[in-house]
């Protein structure tokens, strides 16, 4: 049953991203992939992890994508053009490169018969998927880690606001 | 009974001297630089003659003084140690007095033009290190140390001829005093390997014993290592072909070519060959080479001395005639008669060196001969002493150079084998001394002035700080002699042959019956010296001082070819120059426009221009363009993969 | 209990995710949708961490993958910035003209 779910949410997720790849439109570009990081926190409940599902549609789909709407739509970039590319070498060595290489990653792949645990079964108190066991967890062993992230989503802040700002005009 | 003072705080006294005059010589003004230099001497003096007390008592005895461990490295040791014996007690005491005298004549002779306030300093300053050096090889117990001094009066004597270093002559004849010295220290360190080599040891105490314990074992190595030793020597004392430097080296001031070029350094050859008369008495054929050498160059350089006009030139001749007068003692066998001329020679060649100083202070620094004459009247002193050194040097009785010369040409008329003929040349070049000497006090000293107005305007006698010690040398040219009596004055007449003679260590198997020369012939052989010398005195003073010169002069233009040769010094300087300096010029020259130009700057050169031709190809990697770079580090991610893959 | 998804299947699905994002990267050149490829290619490694953690009963996957989501908030923060005050200045996306550092 789940695996039904997971690799439906999965194919849809893959194709999406294909769209994303391929689509000129850059704004088409942006919304196949929030559809498709849908898809992704679907499967991401599957594997017991519902708190990063929601954080995947919040932050990611919601946050992260809609400031990439917002910048498409600031700078009114438009679609690509086609380059009357001189030297085809990137685009060969690129795919031929693509093809190495996912070739590679299915390569090593081995069916093991490791399996992930039933969802129902890791709910509850002190279960994997219990996002009380996982806050409790962020906030003793890696608390540092926690603080430092804060500290450098500050930079972050501060740096894009230096970046983007206009010249004042002397 | 005092407290000996230790034998190695006498080269030390002179070291304190340089140390003092170099480091504050410049600020603190002539007069301390003046005091310190000469109290240096005078001290260093005083203290050798307190250990010299013994001595002059009587006593024989060899003292060593051990002082600490230089080198140690496996079976290999050495020792810094002192050693006073009758040979080193006999140098160590006129190099100390004669040096300090000249060290008093240099402050009057160095005062002027001569030296400027920092030149001073540095002039006292070497002169000290130079006492230094002298007495490290005079005082020392092995090879090893006595080539510390040796090599030590070579750098004092490259630093003094040099003095003037900004004339280019000068500083030319210090390189070739030094470079002509080393091509002899080469020798003396080949010596000196073979002498570890046979002996395994560098010391006198030690080598010697063993020479002479057991002749027949070093005896076939022997002659090699001697050979070695004298080349050392010939450097050193300017023997022929390594005489070359000593003429140039007149170019510095005149109290060093009295201190450095006549008196000590360059004796210390004799003194070696003196010290290794067990080895030297071992090898025959070689005492017979340096018999030959020794004559040989007393010929040689009596000969060229006749023709030249430069007064300190003459003299320079004259001491490389004198030294090989003393390797001919050497070479026949009569060591302590070697090392009586040495004594004698100095007190005389120094004496005549501080007086063409004088002459030269008084005419302005001109030393041409052709331009002197009359000075007997202004420089009476200077004169007198001159004269008193002249008739030493000649052999004429009973001034000191007679006894000494004698002793050396009766030992050679005694000896087997060529010694009769080598009698005969040094016969000879006594008679040739005799004349060139009294041609230039007759040329100087006699007739009418031949100079300029200006200069006979400044001829006056000299300061007292340089009468002085020509009235001391002078007196000695005189008495130096007295020691060394010949027997038949009577049994105890002759006092340093005994006193020398326990450095004359017997040799197994080799006891020589020596039997005294009958006294007829001795004699017969002093009156024939006189008589020779005698009458080279009276040619030249018939030919210069009363004919003025004209037969000489109607002589050499008879025959120009010889006289311009003989004058010219046979041109061996020339000859060197082509066998030897030139090609040698055109080597380096070769090495540095081919090896290092070329070769080695080429090497690096083309590497860097190899490198700069692989930039110049790898830049076009820079596109500017990020999908070329993303496109890079994705492939370098393959090959990594790969590579896990495959180790998997 | 153990379930029915394995393993095998996520990390599939992930290399797939992972080799798309890398053909977006390597072969467009509109710089905004480099970008999207590469964010892509983060979601791809946080499915594989995810499925990992599942698998070993752990939750440090879960934390790692919550700690990539703050970073990949601020990279996009910081991207995007620089790409506008690029943009103000050179009028274009195209990466291919966006070559001053050129030899």
């Amino acid at each position: 049953m789940e695996r039904l779910f997971f690799d439906a949410a999965a194919l849809l997720a893959i194709l999406f991203a294909g769209l994303m790849v391929v689509g000129r439109d850059p704004v088409k570009s942006v919304l196949s992939l929030v559809v498709s990081f849908f898809a992704l926190a679907a499967c991401y409940v599957l594997l017991l992890a519902p708190l990063i599902a929601v954080l995947q549609v919040i932050v990611y789909a919601g946050a992260i994508l809609v400031l990439f709407l917002f910048v498409l739509m600031l700078l009114n970039v438009g679609r690509e053009q086609p380059d009357g590319a001189r030297r085809p070498i990137q685009t060969v060595l690129g795919s031929l490169a693509v093809v190495v290489f996912a070739g590679l990653l299915l390569g090593m792949l081995r069916a093991t018969g490791t399996r992930i645990p039933i969802l129902t079964e890791a709910v509850g108190p002190e279960g994997l998927a219990d996002p009380a066991a996982l806050a409790r967890l962020l906030f003793s062993d890696y608390l540092l880690h926690f603080e430092a992230v804060s500290v450098l989503l500050l930079a972050a802040l501060v740096g894009a606001f230096v970046l983007a700002r206009r010249e004042e005009a002397p | 009974m005092t407290f000996p003072l230790p034998l190695w705080v006498l080269p030390l006294i002179p070291l304190a001297g340089f140390a003092v005059n170099s480091l504050l010589g410049t600020r603190l003004g002539k007069s301390f630089v003046s005091a310190v230099g000469v109290g240096a001497a005078g001290l260093v003096t005083l203290a050798a003659y307190s250990r010299l007390l013994p001595f002059f008592g009587g006593s024989h005895a060899t003292v060593i003084e051990p002082v600490a461990n230089w080198i140690t490295i496996a079976n290999f040791s050495i020792d810094i140690s002192f050693r006073l014996d009758p040979l080193s007690a006999l140098m160590l005491s006129f190099v100390t007095f004669v040096g300090f005298l000249i060290h008093v004549y240099a402050i009057g002779y160095m005062h002027g033009d001569h030296a400027t306030d920092a030149g001073y300093a540095r002039f006292f300053a070497y002169l000290n290190l130079f006492l230094f050096a002298m007495l490290t090889l005079v005082l020392a117990e092995s090879f090893l140390l006595m080539f510390v001094g040796w090599e030590g009066v070579g750098l004092c004597s490259y630093l003094l001829v040099g003095y003037y270093f900004d004339r280019e002559y000068a500083a030319a004849a210090g390189r070739k005093a030094f470079v002509v010295n080393r091509i002899g220290d080469y020798g003396f360190l080949l010596g000196m390997f073979g002498i570890f080599a046979a002996f395994g040891s560098l010391n006198y105490t030690e080598v010697f014993r063993k020479a002479a314990e057991q002749p027949a074992q070093f005896g076939p190595v022997l002659p090699v290592i001697c050979l070695c030793l004298f080349i050392g020597a010939m450097g050193k004392s300017a023997q022929v072909p390594l005489y070359v430097w000593l003429p140039d080296a007149m170019a510095g001031p005149t109290p060093v070519s009295a201190l450095i070029h006549a008196a000590t350094m360059v004796t210390a050859g004799v003194y070696m060959v003196a010290r290794c008369n067990v080895l030297f008495r071992l090898a025959p054929d070689v005492m017979l080479f340096v018999a030959v050498i020794g004559c040989f160059t007393a010929l040689f350089a009596g000969t060229i001395a006749i023709a030249q006009n430069d007064l300190k030139k003459v003299l320079a001749y004259s001491t490389i005639s004198q030294l090989g007068y003393m390797f001919l003692a050497c070479g026949v066998g009569a060591f302590p008669v070697g090392m009586f001329h040495v004594m004698t020679h100095a007190c005389f060649k120094a004496c005549l060196f501080l007086g063409a100083g004088s002459v030269m202070h008084s005419m302005s620094d001109d030393l041409d001969i052709r331009h002197m004459g009359g000075l007997k009247a202004k420089m009476p002193i200077t004169y007198l002493t001159f004269l008193a050194a002249t008739l030493a040097i000649a052999g004429i009785p009973p001034f000191a150079g007679f006894f000494s010369k004698d002793a050396i040409l009766s030992s050679s008329f005694e000896a087997p084998g060529l010694g009769k003929l080598l009698w005969f040349i040094g016969l000879f070049t006594a008679g040739l001394t005799a004349f060139y000497m009294f041609r230039i006090v007759s040329l100087t000293f006699y007739g009418d002035f031949r100079g300029t107005k200006e200069q006979a305007h400044h001829l006056h006698e000299s300061p007292s700080s340089m009468t002085f010690p020509l009235i001391v040398l002078g007196l000695l040219s005189v008495v130096a002699g007295w020691l060394g009596l010949p027997a038949v004055f009577g049994e105890h007449a002759n006092v340093i042959g005994p006193f020398l003679a326990p450095v004359i260590a017997p040799i197994a198997g080799h006891e020589a019956a020596h039997e005294a020369m009958p006294h007829a012939t001795e004699w017969l052989l002093m009156a024939v010296s006189v008589a020779v010398a005698a009458s080279g005195l009276y040619l030249a003073y018939n030919w210069y001082a009363k004919e003025g010169g004209r037969t000489p002069a109607r002589l050499a233009a008879s025959y120009p070819g010889v006289y311009a040769l003989v004058a010219d010094k046979y041109r061996i300087d020339e000859l060197y120059d082509a066998l030897f300096v030139r090609p040698f010029a055109w080597l380096a020259r070769a090495l540095w426009k081919v090896v290092d130009v070329l070769v080695i700057d080429g090497v690096l050169n083309a590497a860097a221009f190899l490198v700069e031709l692989a930039g110049d190809f790898l830049r076009f990697l820079q596109t500017g363009n990020v999908r070329n770079y993303a496109l890079t580090f994705f492939l370098g991610l393959i090959a990594l993969l790969v590579f896990v893959v495959g180790a998997m | 209990m153990i379930g029915s998804i394995p393993l095998s299947d996520v990390l599939l699905v992930s290399g797939a995710l992972f080799s798309i994002g890398v053909a977006g990267a390597l072969l467009r050149r509109n710089a905004i949708q480099i970008f999207l490829s590469i964010e892509l290619m983060m979601n791809a490694a946080n499915l594989a961490l995810l499925g990992y953690g599942a698998a070993l009963g752990t939750h440090q996957g879960q934390i790692i993958v919550f700690f990539v989501i703050a970073i990949a908030a601020a990279e996009a923060a910081v991207g995007l910035a620089i790409f506008v005050a690029l943009f103000r200045h050179t009028e274009t996306i195209d990466v291919n003209k966006i070559n001053l550092l050129k030899w």
